[in-house]
């Protein structure tokens, strides 16, 4: 391969002919708000395009977290329980929130011609992000801006804000289009 | 099945100060966001501190322990010629990169205003920001630039981490 002197050092230089080797991963979080869908179709169109004509390929994870449902419990009669049916029937409905949430998103995929792994893992959101970024080797992380707490006066959301500050590769924030605000 | 071939030129706009982590971010929107997006263009950011700033930040920088208004004058050109090697620095990369449809500027403030209104200048689509900066503290985990940009510039956010462990 060629040495491109581009005035980077040269740890820089061959860090980027290694990754040049083993390809870029992205990984774009998504829950079920506008503002995942909005990030994912932003990295489709600005991150994968065409990867026929990109020198390296690009892999693509569209990434869920399910929150831990025992923040669900439900207040019944004198004390709060939850009964195996209800925690069963929450868990349920999660994992078909999720998989309605991850469907969208392959069908967003698909119509760009994208082919995308997709990763659930259980926990709190924020958090899992980071993870699944240090467990899957990734190299660059998108999000929404906000998320399912449409609190209009916060231009980033907390999730947001906890992985631009502690995932351990760059991070894209996708804000909506500007007629949203 | 939209063409990626012709989409209006998408602008990104780059804030850069004298550290390594923002001659990184460049080469990193350069190598791996440029190279994707047909049409672009750049505007590549310096925000130059002004003298009372740089004075502030003498703790961690060393410009001037004392940081009496006399020093200012003697800062200020300092701080200019700063400027001037970041920009050719910036400039060495692009140019490396045969990146061509890019401007450089240098605004003098605080580049936590400077870079928002950047974006509102430059109708950016993109703000790209390194992870820390100058005074880069070593407990931070994000600058405190990079951090105020995410909150509050009005389009989306690059933050190009340096793998580099801190040192």
């Amino acid at each position: 391969m060629a040495e491109q002197e581009s005035g980077a050092t040269a740890e820089q230089a061959a860090a980027k002919m290694k990754a040049e080797e083993e390809g870029m991963r992205v990984m774009v979080a998504i829950d079920e708000s506008d503002g995942g869908l909005y990030a994912l179709s932003w990295t489709l169109d600005h991150f994968m395009a065409s990867s026929s004509t990109l020198a390296r390929p690009r892999s693509l994870i569209v990434f869920h977290a399910q929150q831990p449902f025992q923040q669900f419990v439900v207040p019944a009669g004198q004390g709060v329980f939850v009964s195996a049916s209800v925690t069963d029937s929450m868990r349920k409905a999660q994992e078909e929130n999720s998989a309605h949430v991850l469907a969208r998103a392959m069908k967003f995929c698909e119509e760009r011609n994208v082919i995308a792994e997709t990763l659930v893992m259980d926990g709190e959101p924020k958090e899992m992000i980071c993870q699944a970024v240090q467990q899957m080797s990734v190299d660059l992380v998108v999000v929404g801006s906000r998320g399912l707490g449409k609190f209009k006066r916060a231009f980033l959301g907390s999730v947001s804000d906890y992985v631009a500050h502690h995932a351990k590769c760059p991070v894209v924030i996708v804000k909506p289009p500007k007629e949203d605000h | 099945m939209a063409a990626a071939a012709e989409k209006t030129p998408m602008m990104v706009v780059v804030g850069i100060d004298d550290s390594e982590h923002s001659y990184y971010a460049i080469q990193w929107v350069i190598s791996n966001f440029l190279s994707v997006h047909g049409t672009f263009k750049l505007a590549i950011i310096h925000a130059q501190p002004s003298p009372a700033y740089a004075v502030g930040l003498s703790g961690t920088v060393g410009f001037f322990g004392a940081g009496t208004a006399d020093a200012l004058p003697y800062v200020e050109s300092d701080l200019t010629k700063i400027s001037s090697r970041v920009i050719d620095k910036a400039k060495e990369l692009c140019s490396a990169n045969s990146v061509k449809d890019v401007v450089y500027e240098v605004i003098e403030g605080d580049p936590r205003n400077i870079l928002p209104e950047a974006v509102e200048k430059y109708h950016a689509d993109v703000l790209v920001v390194g992870s820390h900066g100058y005074g880069a503290i070593k407990r931070a985990v994000l600058g405190s630039v990079s951090d105020h940009c995410a909150h509050h510039a009005h389009c989306s956010v690059m933050i190009v981490k340096n793998p580099k462990p801190k040192h």
